[in-house]
C-alpha cells in the first residue's frame, strides 16, 4: 500500500488540508476502482466505512489477494470533518457541487479539481455518499442516467435497491455525473445517516465492496453472493408525508416489510404531548427511507415506501 | 391600498411556523392581474433587498393615487435565515437558489421553493434582489443568462443600475427562482448589489429609484419615467476575474468601483503571523473594479475582484 498526497492545500491559520489516497495493487495487472469517502464534514459514516476498507485491504495486500489497482480517499473535506460542519468552513460551499472543478478558479473549485484529477482513468468510481436531507436509508445504489452509466456493473454490487434515475441540474456539478462523463463507470452508495456511525449499513456497504471488486477480478478472495439487486425508479416510491409538526417517533426500521394499514410512526405535539397523527402505510412495500431527527416538520417525508404495486 | 398577507405557513416542530409575507398593493379601483414582485431574502445573510423593499414600501404608501397594478413586496423568503444571519435554509442547510422550482412532495426547502413559485406564478415580471454574500462587495448589477438577454435586457437597462452582466447558460443555475420564473413566462431580473450581512444606503436609493422607473415604463405606476443612468453592458468588453494566489489576509489597496489601470496593484495578501507581504493581487486588464473583496480571509483560490474593462 502506497500512501499518497492527493492534494495540500494551505490554509491563512490553520495546518494545511492534506487530502490522502491509499493505493493498493498495481494497474497492468487487472481493472481498477477508485473509491471516495466523506466529501462533506457530516458523513462519518462514509470515513467509517473507507477507512474500514483500508484496513481491510492492507491486510489483503499482505496476503497477495490484491489483482487490480484500488484507490481509497476515505475524507476530502477534513477541515469539516473537524469542525462538525457539513460544507467547506470559510464560505461553506459543497465540494460535491463543484465538478468537474476548475484549476484557476475558487478554492473548493480547485479542491475539486485536483480531486478529479486523480481519479481520472480508473475504470470504475464508487462514491460514498451520506443523504442530502435529514434522513437515514436503507443502503442503495444511486446511478443517474448520463447517458455513459452502466447498470450492469451496478447490479454487481449486490445490494436490494438500485435507484436508477435521471439527473437534476444540480447533479451535473456532482462526482457521479462527470466521473461517468470522464469515462469511468462511476456510482454512488448512499447509506447511514449523516453524523453518525451505523454498523449495519456499513457492514452492508463494506460486504457489496469487496464482492463488486471480487467479481471484476480486482480483489481475489471469495464472497457470499448479495441480493439480485431490485432497479427501481421514482415510480416505486410512494412518500408519506407528516401532516402535523412535533416529535417524531418511527416504529418501524430501514428495510421492514410493511403491510397496508400497519402504523409506521407517531406524532405527538412538542409542547402539550398531544398525540397529533398515526403515520398509516397505504400499501404494502419495503421501507426504504425515514426521517431520522426526532423534531419533524409539517409536510417533512416522513417514510419513503418502495413497492411495485 | 396596501394589505399584508401569509402566502406560504408550514409548522415549525415546536410551536412555531415558517411563513412567507407579502405586502401587496393595489389601486384604489382593486387588485389586478397585472402584477410585479420584488423579492429579497432567498439567501438569509443578503440584507439589501430587505432595504429596498422598505423604502419602496415607504414610497407606494405615501404615493397610493399613483399605483395602476397589483405590486406584491416579499422582503423576507428565507425568514428564518435572515433572522439567524444563515444564507441557506436552516436545519438543512440548504441553498434555497438551488432548487427551484421546488416540490410539494420533497424536503422543507423545496416545499418553500414550491410555495415561492406557487404564490408569484402570474406576475408580468419579477426582480430578485441579492447582495452578493458577506466576501465581495458588488456595484448594482444584473446577471442574465445569454438566452434571455433579448427579452431581459431592455427591461434590465430601465433599472438605474450600473453594469448588465450577460452570462453563459450554466445548468446548474436551471436551478434558481430566476431560471423557474422565465420558463413560467415571469420575466424576471436578478439584481446583484452590495455586501452580505450589511447595508448600502445609497445602492438602495438608486435601486428604488431604479424600480420606480421601470414600474413607471411599464405601466405599474402613473409617473413620467425617470432620469436613470445607462448601464455598461457586457456584451462590450471582457471581465478579468482575480483570484487569490495563496493564502493569507487581503487588504485592499483600492476602493470599490474605482477605475484601475493595467498592472496596478488591487491589494496585498498578507501574513500576520510572520510580518511579510505573501504577494501582491495586480490588475490583469484596466477597466472598472466593479466586485473587490469585502471579507478578508482568502485561501488559494478565493476571489478578491472583478474587472470589467471594453475592448478597444
Amino acid at each position: 500500500m502506497k500512501r499518497i498526497e492527493i492534494l495540500n492545500f494551505k490554509s491563512p491559520n490553520r495546518a494545511p488540508l492534506i487530502v490522502e489516497g491509499f493505493l493498493f495493487g498495481e494497474e497492468s495487472k487487472g481493472p481498477s476502482v477508485a473509491i471516495v469517502g466523506a466529501m462533506s464534514g457530516d458523513h462519518i459514516n462514509q470515513l467509517y466505512v473507507a477507512s474500514r476498507l483500508v484496513d481491510y485491504l492492507t491486510h489483503k495486500e499482505e496476503e497477495g489477494k490484491i489483482s487490480g489497482k484500488i484507490l481509497v480517499i476515505p475524507a476530502v473535506n477534513t477541515y469539516a470533518l473537524n469542525m462538525g460542519q457539513p460544507f467547506w468552513p470559510l464560505d461553506k460551499t459543497d465540494i460535491n457541487m463543484m465538478f468537474p472543478g476548475y484549476a484557476q478558479g475558487e478554492t473548493t473549485q480547485r479542491i475539486a479539481a485536483k480531486l478529479f484529477e486523480s481519479l481520472q482513468g480508473y475504470d470504475f468510481g464508487i462514491i460514498l455518499e451520506g443523504r442530502r436531507d435529514q434522513g437515514m436509508c436503507l443502503p442503495y445504489v444511486k446511478l443517474i442516467k448520463s447517458g455513459y452509466e452502466d447498470l450492469e456493473a451496478a447490479k454487481d454490487m449486490g445490494m436490494r435497491f438500485i435507484h436508477y434515475r435521471e439527473y437534476s441540474p444540480i447533479e451535473t456539478v456532482m462526482l457521479q455525473y462527470n466521473w461517468q462523463l470522464w469515462g469511468s463507470k462511476a456510482l454512488s452508495l448512499v447509506f447511514g445517516k449523516n453524523g453518525s456511525i451505523d454498523h449495519r449499513s456499513s457492514g452492508e456497504v463494506h460486504s457489496a465492496l469487496v464482492r463488486f471488486m471480487a467479481k471484476h477480478t480486482i480483489l481475489d478472495v471469495s464472497s457470499f453472493e448479495g441480493f439480485s439487486s431490485n432497479v427501481i425508479g421514482p415510480e416505486h416510491i410512494t412518500l408519506l408525508k407528516a401532516s402535523h409538526a412535533g416529535i417524531f417517533d418511527s416504529l418501524v426500521a430501514c428495510g421492514d416489510t410493511i403491510e397496508k394499514g400497519d402504523t409506521l410512526g407517531r406524532i405527538t405535539d412538542a409542547l402539550s404531548g398531544k398525540k397529533l397523527e398515526k403515520i398509516i402505510a397505504p400499501l404494502g412495500g419495503i421501507v426504504t427511507c425515514q426521517y431520522s431527527h426526532p423534531l419533524i416538520f409539517q409536510n417533512s417525508i416522513a417514510f419513503r415506501i418502495a413497492s411495485l404495486n | 391600498m396596501s394589505v399584508i398577507e401569509e402566502v406560504f405557513s408550514i409548522d415549525l416542530p415546536v410551536g412555531e411556523q415558517f411563513r412567507i409575507q407579502r405586502c401587496r398593493y393595489t389601486p384604489a379601483s382593486g387588485e389586478t392581474t397585472k402584477r410585479i414582485s420584488i423579492v429579497s431574502g432567498i439567501h438569509g445573510d443578503e440584507l439589501e433587498g430587505q432595504y429596498v423593499c422598505f423604502l419602496l414600501g415607504e414610497w407606494l404608501r405615501a404615493n397610493p393615487e399613483k399605483i395602476k397594478a397589483t405590486i406584491d413586496i416579499y422582503p423576507a423568503i428565507n425568514s428564518l435565515g435572515i433572522d439567524s444571519i444563515t444564507r441557506s435554509v436552516p436545519f438543512y442547510e440548504v441553498d434555497l437558489n438551488r432548487i427551484f422550482p421546488g416540490s410539494k412532495n420533497d424536503f422543507l426547502p423545496a416545499q418553500i421553493a414550491d410555495g415561492v413559485v406557487s404564490a408569484m406564478k402570474g406576475s408580468e415580471i419579477a426582480i430578485d434582489i441579492h447582495s452578493s454574500n458577506i466576501f465581495l462587495r458588488e456595484i448594482p448589477q444584473v446577471r442574465i443568462a445569454k438566452s434571455q438577454a433579448q427579452t431581459l435586457v431592455p427591461l434590465a437597462n430601465k433599472l438605474n443600475i450600473d453594469f448588465v452582466w450577460v452570462h453563459d447558460a450554466v445548468t446548474v443555475l436551471e436551478s434558481t427562482f430566476a431560471h423557474a420564473m422565465n420558463t413560467l413566462g415571469t420575466k424576471t431580473l436578478v439584481v446583484e448589489m452590495g455586501v452580505g450581512m450589511r447595508l448600502s444606503k445609497a445602492y438602495g436609493h438608486q435601486l428604488l429609484d431604479g424600480l420606480l422607473n421601470l414600474m413607471a415604463c411599464e405601466g405599474f405606476l402613473d409617473i413620467k419615467p425617470l432620469d436613470v443612468r445607462m448601464p455598461i453592458q457586457s456584451h462590450v468588453g471582457e471581465v478579468a476575474y482575480l483570484n487569490a494566489s495563496g493564502p493569507g489576509l487581503f487588504v485592499p489597496s483600492i476602493e470599490h468601483c474605482q477605475m484601475i489601470e493595467k498592472g496596478s496593484v488591487v491589494g496585498q495578501i498578507v501574513d500576520p503571523l510572520s510580518g511579510q507581504v505573501l504577494d501582491e493581487v495586480i490588475a490583469p486588464i484596466g477597466g472598472i473594479l466593479f466586485t473587490l473583496r469585502a471579507y478578508p480571509i482568502v485561501y488559494e483560490g478565493s476571489l478578491v475582484g472583478r474587472i470589467f474593462g471594453e475592448n478597444e
